[in-house]
Parts: structure tokens; C-alpha cells; sequence
């Protein structure tokens, strides 16, 4: 018994369980959010709404659809995946990646090119993909390392060059690339030589072709990220970096060879999510006046995940899961954007991960003391 | 003629939003939050353009939207005032969850008032014609030269922020919860009140900002935003190195591209080069980037820029 309590203790005072607590709380207080606001727009219909986006594909009742729909999300996840770990890998060497919008947008430029323009196979679009977001993110390393330019600017500035550049060469690309009537580009079909392959997977999700094997490839990306940044030397450098660069340059650690790795990493990360997320057809890029907008959408479930690899794979899927389930919900009258909203709130409040944190922590060093002091005078 | 009033009220939008954010960065909060400020003042003001009957008179309802995209601008940004400085949350975190909720709070919303028999979700545009033209009246009476009043204000605000800021006690100690803060306190100034003032004047100005750039149309479509505009306002505020001036300089350098981006096929030898309008639209944030690099190699900034103050530190 007694050994049961102490490992329930120690489990408490873990950092990671902490963690983990606190972010179901924000997540909690986002959801309630979004509830109140379905509320004010339409009570007779709000329960109903938000059964709807906390359920996403459980609402249904056939199983095949429930199935179907089950293997989108999770097929959905891998690109969000992706991309949190470009913003983590780059957030642990102490940059802020806002420019993974730009690197996304690099690559869907490459894999529209490459992919739906000339059939290349899936895995060498993918890999050049990219590689041409790592470079593009290695520019704003570049110019952090040797002219200290502020990264965030820099990303913000890229992002919108990134965004008109891909959206000159894209739409006078011609018919096999551009669909003009609808102002995107092709989608890659199941029958494209770029199609990442679905390995039987379309079979276990009713056929939905989209699940193959890009949610695989990304399970082993996290395995990767997860042990590059706790058991190599690159990782601990980047990681040192991060956290007092002028210490990590006394022990001998090249600060502008860690930036350029760490950027170069994220961007390949947010290239990765660009083809996870097109080289399965189910996105295509659209002619828009703003960058996408899954850059910001990783910096939330990066930081809802704790800024842990394997947090990461949950916070995704959950910011996903109630996206896909806000989509379900304009037949009641309500705007799918109140998904985003619930998001946003949750990225907001897990802001104050840190403080709750400090404030448990602080209360557990009283709670011991105090312990210590009744255990002083028993003994007396 | 019109392209040099484009230009001036560019100048004049990214100007007061800069110089909002300075307020924020020079007392030591990273000012990121001012694009979702922008949003949400202009989504304040438009619901009130959409709503206001139109027997109110055209003053006093101008009068109303300024008030109402300044006031609900500046209590928005307080959300970011206490996370980051009471509860010292990551300051790149919070501005990027505010400005993606503002959009998305301005969507729900308009969508929701939009909505009617045939369109039971509607759209996110909201359309204000008759503010279009209680805010852009003709210039001095000549025919089809509309120009933006709310360009005077600008004009009026600038030296007034320049006087605040260098000339009086409440600029210079805001400079100094941003440069030294520990000295700051041990002087008797409340650092995290002196922040808190700093922030509640960027949104302020980052809502005026928003409202102006909305005016300049007759509609708006709420899902882009302020369109990137509080992001280029930073990037000005940090290559015009936090002084007013240098911000001055750097919004009319962007601006200047930016005219060139709208009204390069009026302009005869542009147009014979036959250059996609992408180019000229990417133009201003090339040349923004590559003012950076020569600007940036000094780090002029706040020194305390970016960090929460702990008493615990001193």
C-alpha cells in the first residue's frame, strides 16, 4: 500500500506530470469557452453543437463512417505533428519559428511542381520538399547568425515573400499544376506516382484514402526528434544554445552552427508537413491574401503539448479533433471557426503553464516542510 | 494625386501602430500582439459602423466608432498585459494566441449577425458605405480625390508621441522599466504598472490603426484579419530601432513600395516591363528584410526586452 502512495507521489512531483495537468486544465477552460459562446449564439442548439465538436467523427452512427472519419483525423494530425516539431526543435535553440507558414509554402510549391506538374515519385518530391523549406528556414538562421537579425521579423518577412512568390509562379503554372476556375491547384489524385501509398491502411479506415502511410512515417519523425534532442550531441547543443547561448560558446559550442542546424531542421519539419498534408490530396493550395495558417496552428499545439515530442502527438490530435468537429457544425447555425477560438484560448491560458506550475511547486515545498516539522515533534 | 494620398495614409497607419508598439516594447513587453489588437478595434468599430442607425449624425457617430476601436483595442491588449506581466507568461505565446482569437472571435461573430433565411452560416465581410464616406471626404472640395481625415489625426498624434516619450517623466521612466528594470524599482517605479500603461497605449493606438486601415475600404473581409498589418507595423517599429523618427523613415520607406505594389500598371514604364504583380507585391518585405540586415547588426533594443520582471532578480 505504502509503496503504492509513494509512487503516486513521486508521479505528482514530476515536471511532466505537471505538465501534463495543468495543460488538461487549459484545455478544459478553452472548452467550457467555447461552450458559453455556442450558448450566446444559439442556446437551443449548443449542446448539441458542442457534443458535435468534442465527438467529431463519434456522432456518427455507422460504423464504417465513424471509421472513415476516425482515420481522416488522425491523417489530419500528421501534418500538425510536423509542424509542432519544427517550432519545438527550433523553440529548444532558443528561436521562435513564427516563419514555418513560409516554409510550408516553400514546399507546397515544390510539391505542386514536382508532384501534380511532373508525377515524380512521392518519396523523392517529399524529400526535396524538404529540403527546400530546410533552406528557406536556414535563411532566417543565416540571418540571425551573422547579422543578428531578429528571427521573429525575419520569419514574418519571409512568410509573406514565401506567400506572393508561391502564388505568382503556382497561378501562371499551367493546367496540370493550376486550376484557375477554382483558384488552387490540382490536388494529387490516389492514381499519382506522388500519392504517398496507403499500404492497406485506406482498408482499415473504410476505404478513406487519405490514411496511409504518412501517419506511420510521422510516428518514426517524433521517435527521431525525440531522441535527437535527448541523446545526441547536436540535441544537447541545440539545447544548450537555447538556454544561455554565451555559456553554451565558453563550452565550446558553435552558436551559429547550432541556429543553422536548428533552422534548417525545423524547416525540413514544416516541409514534412506541407507534403504530409498535400501528397494525400485532401489539401490543396488556395490563392489567399494571408500565409496559412497551420505555422500558428503548430506554435499551439507545441506549447499545448507541454513543448515535449511525444506531448505533441496528443495536443495535436486533440486541436485537430475539435477542428474537424467545428467543421461538422455549420448545419446548426454555427461558424467553424469557434473551434479556432477554443484553441486560441487554450494556447493563451497555456501561457500560464509556468506559473501554475511554480505555484504547485511552492506549495508542495510548504506541504513537505510542514511534514518535517510534525515528524520533529512526534520525535520529541 | 490619389496614389500620394494611398501613400500618406499608409505611412499613417503604420506609423501609429509602430509607435503603439513602441510603448509596449520600451517598458520590456515584446509587442507582437498588435496585429490581433488591430483586429479587434476594427471589428469593434465595424460592428458599430454596421449597426449604427443612420439617424445619428455623421460627426457624432464618427466620434463613436473612434472611441469605441480605441477603448475595446486597449482592453484587449490588458489580456495580454496580465499574462505577461503579472503572471510572466512567454510573451511570443500569448501575442500569437491573441491574434489568432481576435480573427477568430471577429469571424464567429460577424458571421453570426450576417447570417439570414438562405444563409444560415454567413459571411465574414462586413460592409460600411456610409462610414466610407464619413471618413474619406474629397480633398478640398476637389471631384474624386477621396482622402481619409483620420490621416490629420495620425499627423497630430506623431509629435505628440515624441514629446511624450523623450520630453516628459512618464516616457523616460517607461524607457527605463524597459532598459534596466531592477534599477527602475529601486527607484521607486512600479515596473509591472509602468508596463501595464505601456501595453494599454499599443493596443489603444494598434485599435485607432485598425479602424483607419478598415475606412480605407467601403468593406472588409474580417477572416484576414488586419491582413499582416500589425506584423509589418513591428517590423517597422524594429528597423526604425525603436526611435520615432527612424519609425517615421521605415513606414514611409515600406509604404513607398507598398503605393508602387497598387499603382505600378498606372505608372508607363513599369507596366511595359511586364513583371508579374506578385513581384511588386513581395517587393516591400524584400526591401523591409534587407534594411534589416544592415540595421540590425547593432542591438539597439530595450535591453530588458522580452523579459518578465522578477523582483526576486534585483
Amino acid at each position: 500500500m505504502n509503496k503504492i502512495k509513494s509512487f503516486f507521489s513521486s508521479l505528482i512531483k514530476k515536471d511532466s506530470t505537471k505538465t501534463v495537468v495543468t495543460s488538461l486544465w487549459c484545455a478544459l477552460i478553452g472548452l467550457i469557452l467555447g461552450f458559453l459562446i455556442l450558448l450566446v449564439i444559439n442556446p437551443s442548439n449548443a449542446a448539441y453543437g458542442m457534443t458535435s465538436v468534442l465527438g467529431n467523427y463519434l456522432i456518427f452512427s455507422s460504423p464504417t463512417d465513424r471509421l472513415n472519419y476516425f482515420g481522416q483525423t488522425l491523417a489530419k494530425t500528421a501534418p500538425l505533428i510536423a509542424m509542432s516539431l519544427s517550432i519545438l526543435v527550433s523553440y529548444k535553440a532558443g528561436l521562435f519559428n513564427l516563419g514555418a507558414s513560409g516554409q510550408y509554402s516553400i514546399a507546397v510549391l515544390v510539391i505542386c511542381l514536382l508532384g501534380a506538374g511532373a508525377n515524380w515519385p512521392w518519396y523523392i518530391v517529399m524529400i526535396i520538399a524538404m529540403i527546400a523549406a530546410a533552406i528557406w528556414s536556414a535563411l532566417t538562421g543565416l540571418l540571425k547568425a551573422f547579422f543578428n537579425v531578429n528571427e521573429v521579423i525575419s520569419g514574418i518577412m519571409l512568410n509573406w515573400i514565401a506567400l506572393y512568390l508561391v502564388n505568382g509562379i503556382l497561378s501562371n503554372a499551367g493546367e496540370s499544376i493550376w486550376d484557375g476556375a477554382h483558384s488552387e491547384s490540382v490536388a494529387i489524385t490516389s492514381s499519382s506516382n506522388s500519392f504517398i501509398p496507403s499500404i492497406g491502411l485506406d482498408k482499415l479506415f473504410a476505404g478513406n484514402s487519405i490514411a496511409g502511410l504518412g501517419m506511420i512515417l510521422i510516428l518514426i519523425v517524433v521517435i527521431i526528434i525525440f531522441i535527437l534532442l535527448k541523446k545526441t550531441t547536436v540535441g544537447y547543443e541545440l539545447k544548450a544554445t537555447g538556454l544561455n547561448s554565451d555559456a553554451a560558446r565558453y563550452a565550446g559550442i558553435s552558436k551559429v552552427k547550432s541556429i543553422l542546424i536548428a533552422t534548417a531542421i525545423s524547416g525540413a519539419l514544416a516541409g514534412l508537413a506541407a507534403s504530409l498534408s498535400l501528397q494525400n490530396g485532401f489539401t490543396s493550395w488556395r490563392l489567399s491574401s494571408v500565409p496559412p495558417e497551420i505555422g500558428f496552428q503548430g506554435i499551439s499545439s507545441a506549447f499545448l503539448g507541454g513543448l515535449h515530442p511525444i506531448g505533441i502527438i496528443f495536443s495535436s490530435y486533440f486541436i485537430i479533433h475539435i477542428t474537424e468537429g467545428g467543421s461538422m457544425i455549420t448545419d446548426l447555425g454555427f461558424s467553424p471557426e469557434t473551434a479556432s477560438i477554443m484553441t486560441s484560448v487554450i494556447i493563451y491560458l497555456s501561457g500560464f503553464v509556468f506559473f501554475i506550475k511554480e505555484v504547485m511547486r511552492k506549495y508542495e515545498i510548504k506541504n513537505e516542510l510542514n511534514m518535517l516539522s510534525r515528524n520533529k515533534e512526534n520525535k520529541v | 494625386m490619389s496614389a500620394v494620398l494611398f501613400l500618406l495614409a499608409f505611412v499613417s497607419i503604420l506609423t501609429i501602430v509602430a509607435l503603439g508598439g513602441m510603448f509596449s516594447e520600451k517598458s520590456g513587453t515584446v509587442a507582437l500582439s498588435l496585429e490581433g489588437c488591430m483586429t479587434f478595434g476594427a471589428f469593434n468599430a465595424g460592428m458599430v459602423m454596421y449597426v449604427l442607425p443612420n439617424t445619428v449624425p455623421a460627426g457624432i457617430s464618427a466620434l463613436i466608432v473612434i472611441l469605441v476601436a480605441i477603448v475595446s483595442a486597449g482592453l484587449y491588449s490588458l489580456l495580454l498585459a496580465v499574462a505577461c506581466v503579472t503572471f510572466k507568461a512567454n510573451q511570443t505565446l500569448v501575442g500569437t494566441a491573441l491574434n489568432i482569437l481576435a480573427t477568430a472571435l471577429a469571424v464567429v461573430l460577424i458571421k453570426q449577425i450576417t447570417k439570414t433565411e438562405a444563409l444560415p452560416v454567413g459571411n465574414s465581410r462586413l460592409s460600411f458605405m456610409r462610414f466610407y464616406e464619413i471618413f474619406n471626404v474629397n480633398f478640398f472640395g476637389m471631384q474624386g480625390v477621396r482622402f481619409n481625415w483620420l490621416i490629420l489625426i495620425a499627423l497630430v498624434l506623431v509629435p505628440i508621441i515624441y514629446v511624450v516619450i523623450y520630453k516628459t517623466r512618464f516616457g523616460l521612466r517607461l524607457s527605463s522599466c524597459g532598459e534596466n528594470p531592477s534599477s527602475a524599482d529601486s527607484l521607486g517605479i512600479n515596473v509591472n504598472k509602468t508596463r501595464y500603461i505601456g501595453i494599454l497605449l499599443s493596443g489603444m493606438l494598434a485599435g485607432f490603426g485598425g479602424l483607419f486601415l478598415i475606412t480605407m475600404n467601403s468593406e472588409w473581409e474580417f477572416a484576414n484579419g488586419a491582413t499582416g498589418f500589425g506584423y509589418l507595423a513591428l517590423a517597422v517599429l524594429i528597423f526604425g530601432q525603436w526611435k520615432p523618427l527612424y519609425i517615421l523613415l521605415g513606414a514611409l520607406i515600406f509604404s513607398g513600395f507598398k503605393t508602387l505594389s497598387v499603382f505600378y500598371s498606372s505608372i508607363n514604364f513599369l507596366e511595359k516591363l511586364g513583371i508579374s504583380s506578385y513581384f511588386y507585391l513581395a517587393l516591400p518585405y524584400v526591401v523591409c528584410l534587407i534594411v534589416l540586415i544592415f540595421t540590425s547588426k547593432k542591438n539597439v533594443g530595450p535591453k530588458a526586452l522580452g523579459e518578465p520582471y522578477d523582483k526576486g532578480k534585483r
